[in-house]
C-alpha cells in the first residue's frame, strides 16, 4: 500500500486549485448533523474528516433520484467526492455488479463513475447505529475507493488504492510520499481501536454468515408483528447504499425517466392482471429482508446490507432491524 | 456510425412502424410492427413495446423467430397501458425495447415429443414456438399443444389447430371452460385435455404458459404424470419493467425474471415458495 502526506492548509489551499478543475463535494458538518455539500472556496475550512457517515449514502451520486435516460448528458466536469465512509464505499460493490454488468451496461452510471474520483473517510468514531463490522466491512476502505484519507496532527495522509488514485495524488505537487512509520502506526491504531470498539458494541449481532439463513428459515410471523408498525414510506430504501430500485416512466418522443422507485411501495410488484405478490405490507416488509440478506447476496457475491445503520435512524415506525436480528437469533 | 454494444444506451427504444392490428377475440388484438432498425428474437424471449409518452409493458412475440423483417405482438386489454395500444390504429408508431431473457432452449428439445400446455392470452408466446418447432420438426418426434380458453369466443388463433392438426408430427386439442351453443369440442380446464393424450413421458418436455392459476395447477398435474422437475419448462409471468436485470420489479427469489427467464425449468425454481405468487 503506498502513502502519500500534505499538510493540512497546503491541503485547504490545494482543494481551492482543485476547485479550478473540479466539481468537489466533501462532508461537512452543520446543525443537523453531517452531509455531502458542493465545495465553494469558502467552505474548505468547514470540510470534516474521519467523522462517521454523513446523512446521505453515496448512491446519490450515481443514481439520481430522477433522470431522463433517453436524451444525451452534457459532458460533466470530472468531480471529486471526499469523506466517504467505508460502508458506502462497499455498497458501490453491489452497484458496479448491477449498473456496470456486462451485458447491460449504463452509461448513465458509467460515465459518472468514471467521472468521479471517489476520496473516502476512515472512521475514527461510531454512530449508534454503525455495524459495518458485523457484516465484516471495516470502518476504512480497503478497495474500490481511488484513495482514503486520515488527518492526523495536522498532517493529511493519502492511503492510495486505485490506479485513479495514483493518477490524481501524482497531479498534488505538495504531496509526497510518507514514509514515517510513526504516523503509520498511530493511524494503525486507531484503526484497531474504532474496529474494536464497534465489535465490542455490536457483539451479539449476528454476522453476514448467518443473516441469510435467519432470514430464509424464519417464521412468517416475526415479520408480520414487525411490519404492523411499518408505513412503507421507503425511507429505509431512500437511505439505504445499496437500495437501488427503480420505475421508467414514459414521455412524449418516446422518453424514459429512471425514478426510484422501492419495494415498500404499494403495487410494486402489480401486473396488468392485478396479482400483487407484494400486495400484503408483511410481505413487502419481509422482501427487504429476503433482497438484502439472502437473494442480492447470493446472486451477486456482494453485501446488500453494509452495515450503516441509516435504515434504522431513518424509520419514523422505530422498527430496528438489528433488534429484529436479535430477535431471529434466539 | 457504429455504436459500441458498451456505449449503446439500454434505456433507449427502437421505434416501429404499426403497419396492421388484427382483432383476435374482443379482448385481444395482434399488432403487426416493422422496426427502424434491424431486430430479431429468440423464441420465448421478450420485448418491451410501448406506447408513446403513455408506457410500456412486457410481451412475447407470436410471430416466428425465423421472420426478421417484421413482428407480431399479441396484447389482451387488461390495464391502462394496454387500453392505449388498443386504440390504436395502423400508421402510428410504437416503441420496441429488447429482446430480452433467456427463451425456450429449441435445441434441448430435439429427439423428443413435446408437450405444450396453454392457456388464455398464454397462447400467443406457444404460437411463436409452434413456428420455431414446425421448423425443426424432423429433429423432433412429435409435438402436443393442450390448449384451454374460457369460452370459445376467447380463443384466439383458430385456424392454428386445423392446421397444427394438418402438419406431419403435430396434435393440437382445444378445451373451454364454459361452452356455447355452437362448441362440440371439450368442456374443462387445459389440463383435463391431458387425459386424452398418448405421450412416452420419459422422453418428453413439456411447455407451460399460461395465467399463474393455469400455471400452477398445470405443473402439479404434470408432475402427478410423471414428469420431472427439469422436463417441465414454465415461462414465467412477473412485472418485468426494465428487462435489464436492474429495476427488481421482477425478483422471485435470487432470480430477475427477465434477465434469468422467463422461461425457467421447475427444477430451477421449485425450492422458491412464492413462485406461484
Amino acid at each position: 500500500m503506498q502513502y502519500y502526506s500534505i499538510k493540512k492548509e497546503e491541503w485547504d489551499k490545494t482543494l481551492e486549485h482543485l476547485l479550478l478543475s473540479y466539481t468537489i463535494f466533501a462532508t461537512v458538518s452543520n446543525e443537523f448533523g453531517q452531509d455531502y455539500e458542493l465545495i465553494k472556496p469558502a467552505d474548505i475550512g468547514g470540510i470534516t474528516y474521519n467523522i462517521p457517515k454523513p446523512a446521505t449514502s453515496l448512491k446519490s451520486f450515481f443514481l439520481p433520484v430522477k433522470e431522463n435516460v433517453t436524451s444525451a448528458r452534457a459532458p460533466q466536469k470530472p468531480r471529486i467526492i471526499l469523506g466517504i465512509p467505508n460502508c458506502d464505499i462497499e455498497g458501490l460493490s453491489l452497484l458496479d455488479s448491477i449498473y456496470l454488468d456486462e451485458d447491460y451496461n449504463d452509461i448513465f452510471y458509467r460515465d459518472r463513475r468514471e467521472n468521479t474520483i471517489l476520496i473516502s473517510s476512515d472512521c475514527f468514531g461510531k454512530q449508534e447505529h454503525c455495524h459495518c463490522t458485523t457484516y465484516d466491512i471495516k470502518p476504512f476502505a480497503v478497495r474500490i475507493s481511488d484513495l482514503a484519507i486520515v488527518l492526523i496532527d495536522g498532517i493529511i495522509v493519502f492511503r492510495i488504492m486505485t490506479e485513479k488514485g495514483n493518477e490524481f495524488i501524482r497531479t498534488i505537487s505538495l504531496a509526497q510520499p510518507l514514509t514515517d512509520k510513526n504516523t503509520l502506526e498511530s493511524i494503525e491504531k486507531k484503526h484497531n481501536a474504532v474496529e474494536e470498539s464497534l465489535r465490542e458494541s455490536q457483539k451479539m449481532l449476528p454476522d453476514y454468515k448467518k443473516t441469510g439463513s435467519l432470514v430464509s428459515e424464519a417464521n412468517m410471523k416475526i415479520f408480520s408483528d414487525h411490519s404492523l408498525h411499518c408505513v412503507s414510506c421507503g425511507a429505509c430504501t431512500t437511505v439505504c447504499p445499496t437500495c437501488t430500485c427503480f420505475l421508467l416512466i414514459d414521455k412524449p418522443g418516446f422518453e424514459k425517466v429512471k425514478q426510484m422507485d422501492a419495494c415498500q411501495y404499494p403495487g410494486f410488484e402489480r401486473v396488468a392482471g392485478g396479482e400483487d405478490a407484494l400486495f400484503e405490507i408483511k410481505d413487502r416488509f419481509r422482501n427487504r429482508y429476503l433482497c438484502k440478506y439472502v437473494w442480492k447476496p447470493e446472486k451477486f457475491e456482494s453485501r446488500a446490507c453494509t452495515g450503516c445503520g441509516r435504515c434504522i435512524e431513518a424509520c419514523i415506525g422505530k422498527i430496528n432491524k438489528n433488534e429484529i436480528f436479535l430477535e431471529l437469533s434466539r | 456510425m457504429i455504436i459500441m454494444l458498451k456505449d449503446r444506451n439500454i434505456y433507449k427504444p427502437v421505434k416501429a412502424k404499426l403497419t396492421d392490428v388484427i382483432d383476435e377475440s374482443s379482448l385481444i388484438k395482434t399488432f403487426v410492427l416493422i422496426p427502424e432498425e434491424e431486430f430479431s428474437f429468440k423464441t420465448g424471449q421478450f420485448i418491451e413495446l410501448s406506447v408513446d409518452g403513455i408506457g410500456e409493458a412486457p410481451f412475447t412475440p407470436s410471430s416466428s423467430p425465423l421472420i426478421t423483417e417484421k413482428l407480431e405482438v399479441t396484447v389482451m386489454k387488461t390495464g391502462y397501458v394496454t387500453e392505449f395500444m388498443h386504440n390504436l390504429k395502423p400508421g402510428g408508431y410504437m416503441g420496441i425495447r429488447g429482446p430480452y431473457g433467456r427463451g425456450y432452449p429449441v435445441e434441448k428439445f430435439f429427439g423428443k415429443e413435446v408437450l405444450i400446455l396453454g392457456g388464455g392470452c398464454g397462447l400467443a408466446p406457444i404460437r411463436s414456438l409452434l413456428y420455431a418447432l414446425e421448423n425443426v420438426k424432423d429433429k423432433l418426434v412429435k409435438v402436443i399443444l393442450c390448449y384451454g380458453s374460457k369460452t370459445p369466443a376467447d380463443c384466439i388463433y383458430k385456424p392454428l389447430f386445423d392446421r397444427l392438426n394438418s402438419t406431419d408430427k403435430f396434435e393440437a386439442y382445444r378445451t373451454v371452460d364454459r361452452a356455447d351453443d355452437d362448441w362440440t369440442g371439450s368442456v374443462g380446464v387445459a389440463t383435463t385435455l391431458l387425459n386424452k393424450i398418448k405421450i412416452n413421458i420419459e422422453n418428453s418436455v413439456a411447455v407451460v404458459c399460461g395465467p399463474p392459476i393455469m400455471m400452477k395447477f398445470g405443473t402439479i398435474r404434470l408432475l402427478e404424470m410423471g414428469f420431472k422437475d427439469e422436463q417441465i419448462y414454465l415461462s414465467m409471468e412477473k412485472n418485468m419493467s426494465c428487462g435489464l436485470g436492474k429495476c427488481g420489479h421482477c425478483m422471485m427469489g435470487e432470480f430477475f425474471v427477465c434477465k434469468d427467464g422467463p422461461v425457467f425449468t421447475y427444477a430451477e425454481i421449485k425450492h422458491n415458495p412464492e413462485i406461484w405468487k
